[in-house]
């Protein structure tokens, strides 16, 4: 493996999380524990019931303090899910938040083979693994401002767009609100009564 | 509607539509274009003094055709803008020896049959998608005879009649003879919860309005016998279970089972249902007078061009896709836009309301801080790499890279246009462009990673962000089962994946390969997947050269919401990874191995160029 | 304008003719099993 270490030495935690029966009930995550922490670079390796939860999310931010962690690697659920919530933690605790990479061993792993209980645990320490070499090569990065325009654009004019053009210029916002048709009103103005109040539409 | 027309902060656009936009979350540029009216919108007080002198009768589209209106006409009373309008396929008109009447009779001098479409620009930060639903036409379900009996109507056709606003002015009235009927029909789930005809999903809305279109006619006419027939009724929401309770009471006979076939008496016109009542097990035939389909939702059929806009994908149902089903409902997958009311699913209107409101707040919470952080994947180009010549330029579907092939100048990366898919990056022959956080390097070790032991029994799979890695997440929420051989690697597109990765994959002994990624329709980022399929029809000619099975590539398109599609395709490649033999990929190795050791044919050239950058 | 090729499912081994439009990228996905790794066979198509 490619030592690429950007000239510090690298200092990675690995956080496998039991997501309570979800991942545990199918993957030894204790086995998975051990193997990420005989990875190199690894200076710790931990496993919680609930890694997102306020005191999983702690012991990363404690331990990148304590052991002076510059990598975090968080061997949970999907990225697509929590992510953002792992990034914000490390940051918390100083670290840039592209020093997170994260493993999916619910969605990708333990969900999806139920019945293979050590096949699955062989697949979430490639996994681990996976992340752990490529966490070794992540850099910092910085992250662009951009301004945001204060207006905004509501496209169809049924109940649905009319109302959400009213919370927004209601708020402040200038709203242009497009409508294909020659008037607003859509579906809903061609309703008599509406349920459940049984009034008028329009 | 009214508040909408005379808000100091709500411009309307009517009769328009988005023809085009560029820019991202924050700073949206969308180019709308504004369909000629034919009447000053601002002039007009719709007096309808032209009315009276149009010579044109047209069938009424607001009336669905259940009666007429001029050429140039309203919508209906409470139109807002409070305008006429010209329709100018069935206006005569635009030569004023045919016509002119109504240019002539308008004092305001409001009409101008010259007026042309035009193009406003308009620079926001935030979308709204409320475009709305299509209604079911029943014409395909023939055994209901909506277009051989004029008493067989749908409840869309049934609100004009019951409207006082409407062609009958609310005189409920049939359309044979006009005499009110006496026994009424309504036949559930036209359109809907059906795999072979219409849509397969419940319609949401179809039962209450039933519910409420039977209290409607027994507010009015207490003597009409009705009849709803249905395969179940879903009244869940707060308040209808009441409804449906009071209809009931007021004797509105509510019989489980739906017509096999509705027949005409041709002396009456009268109606005769077939049924087999499920709670009886009865054959049975009702007569009824006028028969309402209560005919489901679907989405609109114009929607596509919206997708292809802002990026936006399609669940299997056909509605937008959100964000996330549960957590981001009305989110839309591009940053910045947002979903209301039944663009994203069939809603009623308190649905449509609440979540058009949340959309509004979601959208605040982006355009109240006044500045937002983009993510900082975006790519970066080295100049002293870069030959210039500006391939990067022309795979970026952003146009986020400007280059001059011409002068051979080091290209340069626009960075808040770039969105990050790394097209240009595997695009790059002389490898000058990283992409941030998805490096060579790192994927690179990915791959090693997972054929650093027993690479026989692995697959390397490329999944892009959007579609096919959430479809993996998909099949994992639904507990698809599938065998545990492939190993995912994350980039944001499949246009990311460079040739050199699958390679380099066969070349540390991958058996099989798969690179997947979003549908055509679907892609993230423009067209970049486009790119993918490119670069991979370029590896199966190249694997196929150098004497490799180009089926030990593969590759798949699949959507954030085909879990099922993921499971089979993990299913399909498990089979072909089998098949593999050590040998063949033993002979791979040193097939791609004694390759990489030969000299590039691309050296770097050292080329002149003017240089700008200052050096140290 | 649209021409005539020959395609070959690298999933199913399924082999079949379809338009082909040199000029524009489409998504193919194999008429047997589904499989979008479509691959056009090239010497039979430069015959057309």
């Amino acid at each position: 493996m490619d030592d690429g270490n950007h000239g510090e030495e690298l200092r990675i935690g690995v956080y496998v999380c039991d997501c309570g029966r979800n991942i545990a009930g199918t993957v030894d995550c204790g086995v998975v524990t051990e193997f990420a922490q005989g990875l190199p670079h690894v200076v710790i390796a931990s496993n919680d019931k609930y890694t997102c939860s306020e005191p999983g999310q702690e012991v990363i931010k404690q331990h990148i303090r304590e052991h002076n962690l510059n990598r975090v690697v968080v061997a949970s659920c999907s990225p697509r899910m929590h992510e953002p919530t792992f990034r914000a933690a490390i940051q918390q605790a100083g670290l840039n938040p592209y020093l997170l990479e994260m493993a999916n061993l619910r969605e990708h792993c333990s969900w999806v083979h139920i019945n293979e209980p050590e096949a699955a645990t062989r697949k979430a320490m490639d996994l681990v693994k996976m992340a752990v070499w490529r966490a070794a090569l992540l850099r910092e990065q910085k992250e662009l401002e951009v301004p945001v325009e204060r207006k905004a654009l509501v496209i169809g004019g049924g109940i649905a767009g009319i109302q959400a053009s009213l919370d927004l210029a209601n708020a402040g916002y200038q709203v242009y609100l497009v409508e294909k048709e020659p008037s607003i009103g859509g579906i809903m103005a061609q309703i008599d009564k509406t349920y459940p109040t049984m009034d008028c539409s329009i | 509607m009214t508040d909408v027309g005379r808000h100091p902060r709500i411009e309307l656009l009517t009769y328009s539509e988005v023809a085009a936009t560029t820019g991202f979350v924050g700073n949206f540029n969308v180019t709308v274009r504004r369909r000629a009216r034919y009447v000053d919108e601002k002039e007009c007080t719709a007096c309808g003094d032209c009315l009276e002198v149009c010579p044109v009768v047209v069938p009424d589209k607001f009336n669905i055709g259940l009666s007429t209106r001029k050429a140039i006409y309203q919508p209906f009373p409470q139109a807002v803008p409070s305008a006429f309008v010209i329709d100018m396929e069935a206006c005569l008109g635009h030569n004023p020896i045919a016509c002119g009447k109504c240019l002539e009779k308008c004092e305001k001098e409001c009409i101008d049959y010259d007026m042309t479409d035009r193009e406003v620009t308009l620079n926001v930060g935030t979308v709204i998608v409320a475009t709305g639903m299509d209604v079911y036409d029943p014409t395909e379900q023939d055994e209901y005879g909506y277009t051989r009996y004029e008493n067989v109507i749908t409840s869309l056709e049934f609100e004009r009649l019951i409207n006082s606003g409407g062609p009958t002015e609310g005189h409920l009235v049939r359309p044979t003879d006009r005499r009110q009927p006496e026994r009424v029909a309504f036949i559930q789930c036209v359109g809907s919860r059906s795999q072979q005809r219409g849509k397969p999903y419940c319609s949401n809305v179809c039962c209450m309005n039933t519910v409420k279109d039977s209290l409607l006619i027994k507010d009015h006419w207490p003597e009409t016998d009705i009849k709803v027939f249905y395969m179940d009724i879903r009244a869940f929401g707060k308040g209808f279970e009441d409804l449906y309770q009071r209809s009931k009471a007021l004797g509105v006979q509510y019989i489980r089972g739906l017509p096999g076939e509705v027949e005409e008496d041709p002396a009456t016109k009268d109606l005769i249902l077939s049924v087999e009542d499920t709670t009886s097990g009865q054959l049975e035939q009702h007569r009824a007078d006028m028969v309402i389909l209560s005919v489901g939702v679907e989405p609109r059929r114009d929607m596509e061009s919206l997708k292809g806009l802002f990026t936006l994908s399609a669940t299997s149902d056909g509605f937008f896709m959100e964000a996330h089903p549960k957590l981001l409902p009305v989110d839309a997958p591009t940053r910045g836009v947002f979903f209301a009311g039944c663009s994203e699913a069939p809603k009623d209107i308190k649905d449509s309301v609440t979540q058009a409101s949340a959309a509004a707040a979601r959208a605040n919470i982006l355009m109240s801080q006044g500045r937002i952080s983009v993510e900082a994947i975006t790519s970066v180009i080295d100049p002293e790499i870069c030959t210039g010549c500006a391939i990067c330029a022309n795979v970026c579907p952003y146009h986020a890279i400007i280059a001059d092939k011409e002068k051979r100048t080091p290209a340069v990366v626009i960075e808040a246009s770039c969105a990050g898919c790394g097209t240009c990056a595997a695009e790059c022959p002389f490898g000058a462009i990283t992409m941030r956080h998805f490096e060579d390097a790192q994927i690179i070790a990915q791959i090693d990673a997972i054929l650093e032991e027993d690479p026989m029994e692995k697959i390397v799979v490329f999944a892009c962000n959007w579609c096919s890695y959430a479809g993996g997440d998909f099949a994992g929420i639904s507990r698809l089962q599938y065998p545990p051989n492939a190993r995912l690697i994350r980039t944001m597109c499949s246009g990311r994946v460079d040739q050199e990765f699958v390679l380099h994959a066969f070349r540390k002994g991958a058996p099989l390969v798969l690179v997947s990624g979003c549908h055509f329709a679907d892609c993230h980022y423009i067209d970049a997947n486009r790119w993918t399929q490119r670069r991979v029809e370029k590896l199966w000619d190249k694997l196929e050269r150098e004497g490799i099975r180009p089926e030990r590539l593969q590759l798949e398109w699949i959507s954030a919401a085909e879990g099922q599609k993921f499971a089979k395709v993990m299913r399909e490649i498990e089979e072909l990874r089998k098949a593999v033999t050590p040998e063949e990929v033993e002979e791979t190795k040193r097939i791609l191995t004694e390759k990489a050791k030969k000299p590039k044919k691309k050296p770097k050239k050292a080329k002149k160029e003017p240089v700008e950058v200052a050096k140290t | 304008m649209a021409e005539e090729a020959k395609f070959k499912c690298l999933r199913c081994n399924h082999e079949y003719t379809d338009s082909y439009d040199p000029d524009k990228i489409e998504e193919r996905s194999c008429p047997k099993c589904g499989s979008n790794s479509v691959r056009r066979l090239k010497e039979e198509a430069s015959k057309g």
